[in-house]
């Protein structure tokens, strides 16, 4: 960390919203990993202890939001102080959307197990989300160590998120084909690898938030990207 | 952000007024200031912030030869007014303070009545033909000082009898009567309270329609919320000078970080 405030009362409460962040951070990862395990192993008490584990993870979103709120109002942040605050509540706010993406992945993963297994779905989905998990704790590791660079590499692997929820979205779209009778599994399992896809993106402006709190610049909006399914048409081409 | 970018490009757009250039001030053997060099728009409320001792309040009074009264006191360097050197020799000092007025710490109104504070600067100066004319003046003066309301039944009353903010803007209201170019503030509102200190920076932000405003303050909230552009001062060095905006959002000089963000630099 930077040199210390004159107010020391100021570093407390800097550190203090930023460890209730690092914190939000851990549940998120685990409410993630869980849920992917819930899907995959079939486990209805994992899942329902996912679903019940999001309450947690909003209400220390909205401590986050109160606490920071306070701050701006009380210590008139500037600077890399006022950075801090920012990044603090943006990413408070991405992670709170995380949680959500892995509350519907547990409830899909009840509904999924009363249905027909797609033969790698569960896997693929695990993979996906371990995939997800890494880049959300490496961006929340460069958050901590002002690591610009680290947070940059998280920003680029999104391209990776992207192409695997492509090839899940031709592997259901195929799937769908053969047997309509997999539609309703496929469907949630499609809207499961869609969240999934966007907790990617979350980690992408996690990642950013950092490199905007570490270089006061925020990046250009030039980095990978390999998403292609919204222009795929009716051929599944 | 859309009106910070804005604001920006108006102060970018503005004139330079003041112009200075290697200045440098000595107080006997001490090196007050070092090598400024530092344009000032017109039209444009400027901000001098740093640390006591910083030398923000020597250049200030730089700029109007204020520093002339101190015999110890040498300044080198060019400070141009519309590109035209203050320091020369022709240029009178008295004359010179009639462009670029000044307003102080603490409100020192003359120690007579409400309209003499305000009519003294137009009659030294011959700016009134007549007693109309000085009227005129001294209404104008205090309404665009924001006193006119509260002063205008007692205008004959000393001005020492109005309360500390009205006092300052009754000094404000003296400072602009002269029709300056310039008008530099040293901590305009460190005696007072909050609400006669958000009418000063209001009535700063009217100003700046009209003339070109420098202010020294040592609080940097003041300084954010009054000024466009920001310089900061440290050690007699200008070390950063740029778009208030920027300035507290992302400064470049570590130096300037630590200041504004309070801490051991």
């Amino acid at each position: 960390m930077e040199s210390q405030h004159i107010l020391q009362a100021f570093d407390r409460d800097l550190e203090g919203i930023q460890a209730m962040v690092m914190r939000m951070g851990g549940m998120v990862e685990a409410a993630i990993l869980e849920a992917g395990q819930a899907l995959e192993a079939r486990d209805d008490d994992l899942a329902e202890k996912v679903r019940a584990g999001d309450k947690a993870i909003d209400a220390l979103e909205e401590k986050i939001a109160e606490e920071a709120s306070r701050l701006i109002a009380l210590r008139a942040p500037t600077a890399s102080d006022l950075r801090i605050v920012l990044s603090v509540m943006k990413i408070a706010a991405s992670l709170e959307r995380v949680g959500d993406y892995a509350k519907n992945m547990a409830k899909r993963a009840n509904v999924l197990g009363q249905m027909p297994v797609i033969p790698g779905a569960g896997g693929s989905l695990r993979r996906m989300s371990k995939t997800v998990v890494q880049m959300l704790s490496d961006a929340l590791d460069a958050y901590n160590t002002r690591d610009a660079a680290l947070a940059e590499d998280v920003r680029n692997r999104d391209r990776d998120v992207d192409q695997m929820y492509n090839a899940l979205f031709r592997e259901f779209l195929t799937h769908m084909m053969e047997d309509p009778r997999n539609i309703t599994a496929c469907m949630h399992l499609h809207f499961i690898a869609k969240n999934i896809e966007r907790m990617g993106d979350h980690a992408t402006t996690i990642a950013e938030q950092v490199m905007y709190l570490v270089t006061g610049v925020r990046p250009e909006e030039n980095r990978p990207k390999a998403e292609t399914v919204t222009v795929i048409g009716v051929e599944g081409k | 952000m859309d009106d910070m970018r804005l604001a920006e490009k108006a102060v970018n757009a503005a004139e330079t007024k003041i112009a200075a250039r290697n200045v440098q001030v000595y107080y006997g053997d001490s090196h007050a200031i070092k090598d400024v060099d530092i344009d000032i728009a017109d039209r444009t409320v400027t901000a001098f912030i740093g640390p006591s001792g910083c030398g923000k309040s020597t250049f200030l009074r730089c700029l109007n030869r204020m520093n002339d009264t101190i015999p110890i006191c040498r300044v080198e360097g060019d400070i141009l007014l519309d590109g035209e050197d203050i320091y020369d020799k022709r240029v009178d000092p008295v004359q010179l303070r009639a462009r670029i007025g000044m307003v102080f710490q603490k409100p020192n109104p003359f120690p007579k009545s409400i309209y003499e504070n305000v009519a003294y600067g137009p009659k030294i100066h011959g700016l009134a033909r007549n007693k109309a004319e000085l009227d005129g003046i001294v209404e104008s003066s205090l309404r665009k000082a924001a006193l006119w309301n509260e002063a205008k039944d007692r205008l004959s009353e000393p001005g020492t009898g109005l309360s500390g903010g009205q006092q300052q803007r009754l000094c404000i209201a003296r400072a602009i009567a002269t029709s300056p170019e310039v008008l530099l503030m040293d901590e305009p509102c460190s005696a007072l309270d909050p609400i006669a200190t958000a009418q000063v920076e209001e009535l700063i932000d009217e100003l700046r329609g009209q003339f070109s405003v420098v202010i020294v303050t040592h609080s940097m909230q003041q300084a954010a919320r009054v000024s466009q552009r920001t310089a900061f001062f440290h050690l007699g060095n200008l070390v950063e000078f740029g778009e208030t905006g920027q300035i507290f959002t992302n400064p470049r000089d570590p130096r300037t970080e630590s200041y504004i963000t309070g801490r051991i630099g």
